[in-house]
């Protein structure tokens, strides 16, 4: 059906957007949207969406659902530009090293939140310094890692005191969740600011300007004038509408009672949908993976097993990858709307390679059980290898059981494998999964900022989050050093060796790559998907 | 005991409902009271039958993605191959459907077990001592009942199996979280129940013959109070059923290669349907609207029949017994509850 | 007679010795005013120590992104891994000079929670009650008269039916037909944008879009909330209406076997007329107090139909607070549900009590 590829819809300045088999490409380079500025006078946009808000405050909320609002309506220092995944300076003239440790932020002039405070170098401190001090258990303060102090010389300048030096991607982070500029009149310095403060403060000085708020329910937006950054300004008002249940999402966009949906429409919508005429189907490149963890300690052949055995407990998550079939788990369960991913970093992101496609299976991205056969006998495992799997059954959309009873259908039929398939429910596998309960279990990742930087160094540091006991210390040497390297050839050679090194190990089995998908009515322009990961309403236009 | 009734009662159901005075209803009931009770005991048979004899009936497992012939293949429409297609995992529906009812009577016969030993024991002491343990229990049971029912088999879901969805964590979850949820219930009829017949003259002159407590309550009581029990067994029953489709639907059900489970397979199949892909939607459906009819058929009948006055009419005379008032009275109200449930 | 429903049950509690009914009404009603708080009191000690056994809320929104240690850094700061009795005594003390919080989740007050969403599912259990009345009560009196007749027959299987049928099941065909096929009524959701966003507006809404579209004097709001309500009405209202189906045939049945009905039909009147002239009033008093009830049942439980429907109720959302491990919002939604349920049991109570002597013992 809708090819999508990942190599062919990603490219650094364009963007392609594959329509129900019927592929045409948009070209997007700054000037969205062309003549939107007749429709902009007509009716709202309406956007409708699944995800959930949690709070608008960017203090008190990591999450996508939260983060999509932060991006209409609170500018940054750093952004994307569409149809790119490399940040530029958002509302900054500059943003650069100083010294190994400062990086300067120059603002733009005369720069203004929609309440009409101006926007200065004191309100940058002040979004900064209060993420760091509120600390907010649901906040995304952690990304804030390197940051020693903000300075602010004059009203236009910001410059952040690093803790670690040549920080590549501190720059990333300045577009991240942490990143939101706010309005010191109106946040407060020292707790979570409630929304309705927030929506009647109007404190907002990105694209656009919340008019109405209604939590969770609809969400109006207009347009900000007074938005200088890298992006083009908005075209038309636009109202989001939360839903509770795809389908019903998908219903209404189908009847054509809501402009466009995005995140998230099942599999099976999707696919109907694209046979829809009074709709179009945009696929974009996605950040969100899937992958497979495994414990080093506990899986078979593991540190803590009985029978433990590194080469052994090596040749299980080869024998893994050998086995895993993504193409089928792509199309019977997401027809389409999921790729095949081969590689620790997706896709699309600068760095990005296929080390696994060449190594595993039968080369070319199929499975192999001859060669997951060889390589376990190879290391002297002989029977079938007993292997304990976990998923969850909804943290990453409801259609996990079918994508792991298949996983468990692939490696069982090579008969080198039989799987005890187990789900639990989310908060306790979140516990548990730390806890060295899980041998081998299922972990989704969206990213925070759209840079190889952020799949390699949460995973494969000795320090990780996935707390599995991987430990290989020229990885982990490998991770800080790309990070700290300004020269960008040479710091995407060391991501691709990490990559390569790290195909070896197997620390996590990645296999799919999730594709943003948008539907519209035929009458909408200007729906945007790009490696920005972020879906700006501000390009959208009526006809 | 003619034997043309007993006949035309399918042979499974003395296995389920040994302990149930069916027969004796089934010789009591004439008309159409006695067309609705066999045509709900021959639902319920059948379901019954389906459920012992699943691998025998399915033509694969409920597990199974491919054959010999290689892999079923997402959402095909039903052919030869596969009389009622497959779902979006690619499960034979046929299968599954068939699968489900297994799964489905042992949560049932698990809840219904569960909450009728706790539930007795519970409303007979307190019925039976009162005091301030019958006014402590009743108060907590009244705090139970007010609390959102579905959201409880939630919460006791994830305490009983740690949020883990195994083929007996799933079914014990299930099953002990519907336990919880309506134990009140048979409490309350139990405890009336008891309380009703502890001032009845032949407990009085027991306890004066010096019969102990205990002798009392089991001899005397229990078998005077469970004679409303097979009413309340079938409205367990059936929202058992619903209960287990209800947590299905919320992402509570059972792991599905782990056991089939029609809540969850309908629960997978709602952007199915409105896409036009009717088959993995209409069979599961079908399944528990059926079982739960069939039940629920069983029950309303044993209830027209417990009660002179809803009885067909010929009979009213002939057996006004002190049964009648309790039955009616407390089956009612639980029926309010019933549609909580499915809500 | 018919009247020792259910709730009935509760006032034996207080007086279960039969021969000391001359406590008299006024006593009768004292202690089963106080019943009320011991009850609710119950309910958010046992919320509360369930919601500690299952995890946290800090686990739950970031455990797949935080290590270990940062998760317990987090945990740690917000104090959930003190002793659970600290905690409790903390809470109840909060809970005394009422202040409910805001919730962990979201950061919204816990009252504008309930008041929002309480709003919503008042204004759907009211929709859905006048569907039950207006289905379920005649249907009843007609299966009553025609009694072990074919239609009679047919209408128990009706009422079987409607709640055999899972909501989310009955609620997506209600949607085939009359939302994509026949395009009658809209998919889902409690009013169209346009009319959302003007009553937005309103200075004092009341969060029931029925009260907020009339304030607004705009008829084609009223139009498209009440087009609205009809899908979520019906579906949730035909459940009950099969309750209520049955309920009525019984109780007129009931009444029909009286001597003085006995006595209206030896006059030679007809089985329907007697029905509707004289079984139909008694008939009523057992169900009025079932209806009190099932209002407070509908407040807390219609998640499936909420969540089929869009309709953005406390039943819905505390199934998602639920979901988030939010302590505060789920203990507070349980405690105003106590409160309500309690009240309700309370009121129908002293009507049983009021209307049938018996009760009392």
């Amino acid at each position: 059906m809708r090819d999508m590829t990942p190599a062919s819809t990603f490219t650094r300045r364009s963007l392609t957007l594959v329509a129900g088999g019927a592929a045409f490409a948009l070209a997007l380079t700054g000037c969205a949207g062309s003549g939107g500025d007749s429709s902009s006078s007509g009716d709202a946009i309406i956007v409708g969406t699944t995800d959930k808000v949690t709070t608008l405050d960017p203090a008190g909320s990591y999450d996508n659902g939260s983060f999509a609002v932060m991006n209409q309506v609170f500018p940054f220092l750093m952004n994307t530009p569409y149809g790119s995944p490399d940040v530029e300076p958002d509302i900054a003239e500059s943003a650069e090293f100083t010294s190994p440790t400062e990086y300067t932020v120059k603002l733009k002039e005369g720069l203004t939140f929609a309440n009409g405070n101006e926007l200065t170098s004191s309100d940058v401190k002040f979004s900064f310094d209060r993420d760091l001090a509120i600390a907010d258990p649901n906040g995304p303060s952690s990304l804030l890692y390197n940051l020693d102090s903000v300075e602010t010389p004059d009203d236009l300048t910001v410059v952040f005191k690093l803790k670690s030096p040549d920080d590549q991607v501190f720059p990333q982070i300045l577009s991240s969740p942490a990143g939101p500029i706010v309005d010191e009149d109106v946040f407060s310095a020292d707790s979570i600011t409630s929304d309705a403060d927030i929506v009647e403060g109007k404190a907002f000085a990105g694209q656009y300007s919340i008019d109405s708020y209604d939590f969770n329910n609809l969400i109006s937006y207009v347009p900000f004038d007074g938005y200088k950054g890298v992006l083009p300004a908005a075209e038309s008002p636009v109202q989001a509408k939360y839903y509770a249940d795809s389908s019903n999402l998908k219903l209404d966009v189908q009847e054509g009672n809501i402009d466009v949906a995005f995140r998230s429409l099942s599999a099976t919508d999707v696919d109907d949908l694209s046979g829809n005429d009074k709709v179009k189907v945009y696929d974009g490149p996605g950040g969100e993976i899937r992958y497979i963890t495994f414990n080093f300690n506990t899986q078979p052949f593991g540190a803590t097993t009985a029978d433990a055995d590194v080469a052994k407990a090596t040749a299980v998550r080869q024998a893994v990858a050998d086995l895993i079939d993504r193409d089928e788990i792509a199309e019977q369960v997401y027809k389409g709307t999921y790729t095949p991913l081969y590689s620790f970093v997706p896709a699309g992101l600068t760095g990005a390679t296929e080390v696994l496609k060449e190594t595993y299976g039968d080369g070319n991205g199929g499975p192999s059980a001859d060669k997951a056969k060889a390589t376990l006998e190879a290391a002297g495992v002989t029977g079938p290898v007993e292997l304990n799997l976990q998923y969850s059954p909804d943290h990453y959309g409801p259609s996990s059981g079918d994508e792991y009873a298949l996983i468990k259908d692939q490696l069982e039929s090579s008969g080198l494998f039989t799987v005890n398939l187990q789900s639990t429910e989310w908060v306790q596998y979140a516990k548990d999964r730390t806890a060295d309960l899980y041998p081998a279990y299922q972990l989704g990742w969206f990213p925070d900022y759209s840079d190889a930087d952020n799949y390699l160094t949460p995973f494969f540091l000795t320090e990780n989050f996935l707390g599995n006991h991987y430990d290989n210390k020229e990885v982990n040497d490998l991770i800080l050093k790309q990070a700290s390297t300004p020269d960008a050839a040479e710091r995407q050679s060391i991501i691709e060796e990490i990559q390569a090194k790290e195909a070896v190990d197997l620390s996590t089995v990645p296999y799919l790559q999730g594709a943003q998908v948008a539907v519209a009515g035929t009458d909408v322009d200007g729906v945007t998907l790009d490696a920005s990961f972020k879906f700006r309403y501000a390009p959208l236009t009526k006809g | 005991m003619t034997s043309d009734v007993i006949a035309s009662v399918p042979p499974v159901k003395n296995s389920l409902l040994g302990r149930m005075p069916v027969v004796k209803q089934l010789r009591q009931s004439v008309g159409l009271q006695r067309g609705m009770l066999i045509a709900g005991l021959s639902i319920t048979g059948l379901f019954v039958l389906v459920a012992v004899f699943a691998p025998l009936i399915a033509p694969y497992g409920f597990a199974q993605l491919r054959d010999a012939q290689g892999s079923f293949g997402a959402q095909q429409p039903p052919s030869a191959a596969h009389i009622m297609g497959t779902t979006v995992g690619g499960y034979d529906v046929f299968s599954r459907v068939i699968w489900g009812a297994q799964t489905a009577v042992l949560v049932i016969v698990l809840a219904v077990v569960f909450s009728i030993v706790a539930g007795i024991l519970l409303g007979l002491v307190s019925g039976y001592i009162g005091g301030w343990l019958d006014r402590v229990l009743v108060v907590i049971g009244d705090a139970i009942y007010a609390f959102p029912s579905l959201l409880l088999a939630i919460v006791l879901s994830i305490v009983i199996s740690g949020g883990q969805s195994s083929l007996w964590g799933g079914i014990l979850a299930a099953a002990l979280s519907i336990t919880v949820v309506f134990i009140p219930q048979y409490y309350r009829v139990i405890r009336a129940e008891t309380i009703r017949i502890k001032a009845e003259p032949y407990v009085e002159s027991a306890k004066m013959l010096g019969a102990s407590t205990s002798r009392i309550m089991f001899r005397h009581v229990l078998r005077n109070a469970t004679r409303t029990l097979p009413i309340i067994f079938t409205l367990n029953a059936s929202e058992a059923v619903l209960t287990l489709a209800g947590l299905g639907f919320l992402g509570f059900g059972i792991e599905p290669s782990a056991a089939a489970e029609w809540g969850y397979d309908l629960n997978k199949a709602l952007s199915d349907v409105t896409s036009g892909i009717w088959w993995t939607a209409l069979y599961p459906g079908l399944a528990i609207v059926l079982s739960v009819l069939g039940i629920t058929l069983v029950g309303e009948s044993l209830n027209d029949l417990a009660d002179p006055r809803l009885r067909g009419r010929k009979r009213v005379k002939a057996k006004a017994g002190a049964v009648s008032l309790t039955a009616v009275d407390q089956t009612l109200p639980s029926d309010v509850e019933i549609r909580e449930e499915n809500a | 007679m018919t009247t020792s429903l259910l709730p009935t049950d509760a006032p034996s509690v207080v007086a279960p010795k039969p021969k000391s009914a001359g406590g008299g009404l006024g006593r009768y009603l004292l202690i089963r005013f106080l019943l009320i708080f011991p009850t609710i009191f119950i309910l958010v000690t046992l919320v509360f120590l369930l919601m500690r056994t299952i995890g946290d809320p800090i686990t739950a929104a970031q455990g797949g992104r935080l290590t270990a240690e940062q998760l317990q850094e987090r945990i740690h700061a917000a104090g959930y891994d003190r002793p659970v009795l600290v905690q409790y005594f903390e809470y109840l003390g909060q809970v005394f000079t009422g202040n409910f919080g805001n919730t962990i989740s979201d950061n919204r007050p816990v009252t504008e929670v309930l008041l929002t969403y309480g709003g919503a599912t008042l204004e759907l259990a009211f929709y859905a009650l006048i569907v039950a009345f207006i289905v379920g009560i005649p249907l009843g009196m007609l299966a009553a008269s025609l009694r072990d007749r074919v239609p009679d027959a047919v209408l128990r299987i009706f009422a079987i039916l409607c709640y055999a049928t899972p909501v989310f099941f009955a609620g997506l065909l209600l949607k085939l037909v009359f939302s994509v096929w026949l395009q009658w009524l809209p998919v889902a959701g409690r009013a169209s944008t346009r009319t959302e966003l003007s009553m937005q507006t309103l200075p004092n809404k009341t969060g029931i879009y029925l009260i907020d579209a009339i304030m607004l004097g705009n008829s084609t709001a009223i139009g498209d909330v009440l087009s609205h309500a009809v899908l979520p009405g019906i579906a949730l209202g035909l459940l009950t209406a099969g309750v209520f189906l049955r309920l009525v045939r019984t109780n007129v049945i009931g009444t029909l076997g009286t001597d003085y009905v006995d006595a209206a039909r030896s006059r030679g009147v007809s089985e329907f007329r007697l029905v509707r002239k004289h079984a139909y009033k008694p008939a009523l008093i057992p169900i009025i107090t079932v209806i009190g009830l099932q209002i407070a049942l509908l407040l807390g439980g219609a998640v499936l139909t909420e969540t089929t429907f869009e309709w953005k109720g406390l039943g819905f959302q505390l199934a998602a607070y639920l979901a988030a491990r939010d302590f505060v919002a789920v203990q507070g939604i349980v405690a105003l549900l106590a409160v309500f349920v309690a009240v309700t049991n309370f009121v129908v109570d002293v009507i049983a009590a009021l209307i049938d002597p018996r009760v009392r013992y």
